[in-house]
């Protein structure tokens, strides 16, 4: 569009030497989406998606602060929501495995 | 003084010294103070000493206050002439009515002992004296019973030659009425006489005054006219009936007279009258309104019909304005929403000024703007029911909200609109979408192109001012948008904010190794909870000279965080290249697309590439790809081209495989006319950043979402009532859902449906109409 033209007069110096590319990259904005790298995108403990924080978290705005737990069984959940839940029962909501941290988010 | 011997104490002894001043008294005749004084000691002693006295000084009394009325009812009945009665007969009341606050004085005693004689009655407060009351009914027997209906027709005649225009002297009237408030000595309703009476009469007189002389205006002068005349009138009435009607405090008579008043004037021709009020309001003719709305404002059911003829011609006129211009706005976003808001601003005006912004009319305002807001003559917006063994046809909506965010979108984008405006014109703009969104039915479409606008304008960092951005997320709240949407906007400013740090770890970490990659690579790496949509995602092959960062950034992003997993979103990317040609060096603002297809002339510089070759390096799905090349070989406004083709097509539908695409040696930027050796162009321009999948997405998604939150909502509702008939679960149901959307009848209805076959509820036996929740 034109409007969005900005055009800059430069006199000094032109054309292209014979080893430049025609084409070269001066600027990219490369952009990405990160998720947590989960089986099932659902926090069984809490019932919300585990890319969004735990009602704990949501309620008391810490949502960037809310991370992900991985079991030794590959399960997943919010970190928040198994710290309450071993408290009473130290296996995983889901197989019943004894639960052992495998990884936690960051 | 002496001691009185008892029987000197006589009345007869008594009376006739007492009676001298008693004579004077009543005639106004001056008396001095001895014989003042003795008066009361006569009055006292013959009370006290006398047992019959206080009767007998009672009858002489009466007997001659009756003997001095006669005489005063015959000077006043010597007139034959009304108007000198009148006269005469307020001379003698004003006379006779003084005396009355005088004469009872002295009789004090008198009263004592006449009250005790009547067991002991508690005399009440406000109570009129005997003695007053004796004056005050003997002159009303004798000379006002027989002569009222004559002091009172003259007096109507009086009022009624001032109706017509004559002036005189109105204590003439004022006097008649106050012999009717004063001489009624009745306690429980002192006003009884008066009101029966004089108050009738007066009424009589006014109504039949003006039902002959109203009728002839409006015939000879017209309604409009007779309006002013009526309202005239009205306050010409008050204004007399406040010098000729009683006014004390617990006395209606003004009120009385201002219904007899308005009903005779206003309510018989209200019908005439409101016959005119659409024109009216067609015409502005503010003021013949605010005269209208006055007088109608006073009359049972008199604003309603007018309430109604606005109604119509703002929706009339409303969609008569919007369709003589549809062409241009159904196009142009700024164009609509600038009309929505004129239509607005004049309705408003005409609210204002003809109705000084009564409640009842800007409800009515609201009403019917809402109903053009809301539209769908002039534009429809198709929502696609992807489920299609339900078999429904979709239900057109107005096109409105999605133009308010797109003019939202101009608004708070680098756009030539919002780099016209100041800053503060943007704002009141803003403020302006604000206050049509209120009106708009279904906001919830609103909420979905907002944000799809906000993503571009964030990740492209394309904000004309970032403070705006974030009180535009605060006015939405403020205007009730629902919290969880407005909490989502937020979180994506969050987002960006934490991103842009991360970049410049990024480019810390890189600064001082090869390749300058510090300098030409930015990151932005989001949240996917806050933004994504997964229809935004479009695989593309990139050409080596980008593909090779990418690897750099996710072992950097390893490194900072565990358990993530990233998605390149290359829709979204967008870079500078420089492009060397014979001409010179331009530095090109592309998407990424754009790049990978550029870059595809890095290899054979001055070769033609087929389609085929290009989609078969770049990987990218059919559309995208036409429509990146068709945006290098075909970008609006500029003289030059990027990239040529042949054959020439006339839109990107025309290319196929076949067609032949080669780097433009002789692009170049012309300013004034004039070709320059250097410059940059941003080629990304109106290129949508959406996909054409995830615009019909973007649609399905609002009715997906609906579906939701109607089940959600009626789940809400069941739990709480237990128990509720239909009708009331709409009503309840649209009440929770209005600030998103209006649900329609039939939405409402397939929703029940599956909520009753999934078991959430069920219908009562009794009464198919009342649903009944299952836990």
């Amino acid at each position: 569009m034109a409007d969005d033209m900005e055009v800059e007069a430069e006199r000094e110096g032109c054309g292209y030497q014979k080893n430049d590319k025609m084409f070269t990259l001066k600027k990219w904005n490369l952009v990405a989406m990160w998720s947590w790298d989960v089986e099932c995108d659902t926090c069984a403990i809490c019932r919300v998606q585990v890319m969004d924080a735990c009602l704990r978290c949501q309620a008391e705005n810490k949502q960037d602060d809310c991370v992900v737990v991985w079991g030794e069984c590959n399960h997943s959940f919010h970190n928040c929501c198994m710290t309450l839940w071993v408290k009473q029962n130290n296996r995983c909501p889901l197989c019943q495995q004894d639960w052992v941290v495998q990884r936690i988010g960051k | 003084m002496a001691l009185l011997n008892p029987g000197q104490a006589k009345f007869e002894v008594e009376w006739p010294s007492m009676r001298p001043t008693v004579l004077k008294l009543i005639r106004q005749e001056p008396v001095n103070r001895r014989e003042w004084h003795d008066l009361f000691w006569s009055v006292h002693a013959v009370c006290l000493w006398d047992n019959n006295g206080p009767n007998k000084l009672y009858q002489a009394l009466q007997e001659d206050i009756l003997e001095f009325i006669r005489h005063a009812q015959s000077r006043v009945l010597q007139y034959q002439e009304d108007s000198a009665l009148l006269k005469a007969y307020i001379a003698e009341w004003g006379k006779f009515f003084t005396q009355c606050d005088y004469l009872p004085k002295p009789f004090n005693q008198l009263e004592v002992s006449l009250s005790k004689d009547k067991e002991n009655v508690v005399k009440k407060k406000g109570e009129e004296s005997i003695v007053r009351k004796l004056m005050l009914d003997s002159w009303n027997q004798s000379i006002f019973s027989n002569i009222k209906q004559r002091l009172q027709d003259s007096a109507m005649k009086l009022v009624r030659s001032e109706r017509n225009g004559e002036a005189f002297d109105s204590q003439l009237v004022s006097g008649v009425r106050e012999s009717y408030v004063n001489l009624s000595s009745d306690v429980e309703d002192k006003l009884k006489i008066y009101r029966e009476n004089f108050e009738k009469a007066y009424l009589d007189a006014l109504e039949s005054f003006y039902r002959c002389e109203a009728p002839q205006y409006l015939e000879a002068n017209g309604v409009q006219n007779y309006m002013k005349y009526a309202d005239c009138k009205l306050k010409e009435e008050e204004s007399r009936g406040r010098r000729y009607l009683e006014t004390a405090w617990g006395c209606n008579s003004l009120v009385v007279l201002t219904d007899c008043c308005v009903k005779v004037l206003v309510t018989d021709y209200k019908e005439t009258i409101l016959q005119e009020c659409a024109g009216m309001i067609r015409h502005n003719e503010t003021d013949k309104l605010r005269l209208m709305f006055s007088l109608m404002d006073r009359v049972p059911e008199g604003i309603s019909p007018m309430l109604h003829d606005l109604e119509a011609h703002i929706v009339s006129q409303g969609l008569r304005d919007m369709m003589e211009s549809a062409e241009t706005i159904t196009t142009d976003s700024e164009k609509y929403v600038e009309q929505l808001l004129e239509l607005f601003n004049k309705f408003s005006a005409l609210v204002n000024k003809a109705f000084i912004d009564d409640p009842r009319f800007l409800t009515s305002r609201d009403k019917a703007y809402k109903s053009v807001v809301n539209d769908t003559s002039v534009f429809k917006l198709e929502l696609p029911l992807k489920n299609k063994s339900i078999g429904t046809k979709t239900q057109p909506e107005s096109k409105c909200p999605e133009l308010l965010a797109n003019y939202c979108d101009m608004l708070l984008r680098k756009t030539p609109l919002s780099k016209k405006l100041t800053s503060e014109e943007v704002e009141s703009k803003l403020r302006d979408v604000l206050l049509v969104l209120k009106y708009v039915q279904n906001k919830d479409v609103f909420m979905r192109y907002h944000k799809a606008h906000l993503t571009r304008r964030l990740i492209l960092d394309t904000s004309a001012d970032n403070e705006k951005e974030e009180n535009m997320v605060e006015w939405l709240r403020e205007v009730g948008m629902p919290a969880d949407y407005v909490n989502k906007l937020a979180r994506m400013f969050q987002d960006v904010k934490v991103s842009e740090d991360l970049n410049q770890e990024f480019k810390d970490a890189h600064r001082n190794n090869n390749e300058g990659i510090a300098d030409s690579i930015n990151i932005k790496i989001l949240n996917a909870g806050a933004w994504a949509r997964s229809s935004d995602r479009v695989s593309v092959s990139l050409p080596m000279e980008l593909e090779d960062y990418i690897p750099q950034v996710e072992e950097f992003y390893r490194l900072k965080h565990s358990g993530r997993k990233l998605q390149w979103h290359h829709l979204m990317s967008n870079g500078i290249v420089t492009f060397a040609n014979d001409i010179g060096r331009f530095d090109l603002e592309v998407t990424t697309f754009q790049m990978a297809v550029l870059f595809a002339w890095n290899q054979r510089p001055k070769s033609k590439i087929s389609y085929e070759s290009l989609r078969l390096a770049t990987e990218l799905p059919d559309a995208e790809l036409r429509r990146t090349l068709w945006s290098l070989v075909s970008f609006p406004k500029i003289k030059r081209q990027v990239l040529s083709c042949g054959p020439e097509v006339k839109s990107p539908k025309d290319f196929d495989d076949s067609t032949q695409f080669w780097a433009n040696q002789e692009f170049g930027l012309i300013k004034n006319g004039k070709l320059q050796k250097r410059g940059k162009i941003n080629l990304v321009g109106r290129l949508q950043l959406s996909t054409e999948k995830s615009k019909e997405e973007d649609n399905e998604g609002i009715m997906q979402l609906r579906i939701l939150r109607v089940q959600e909502a009626i789940v809400k509702i069941m739990k709480m009532r237990k128990k509720i008939n239909n009708a009331a679960l709409q009503t309840e149901l649209v009440e929770i859902l209005k600030n998103m959307f209006l649900p329609s009848k039939k939405l409402i209805k397939e929703q029940i449906e599956w909520l009753i076959d999934h078991k959430y509820m069920k219908r009562d036996d009794e009464n198919i109409n009342t649903f009944i929740y299952m836990a």
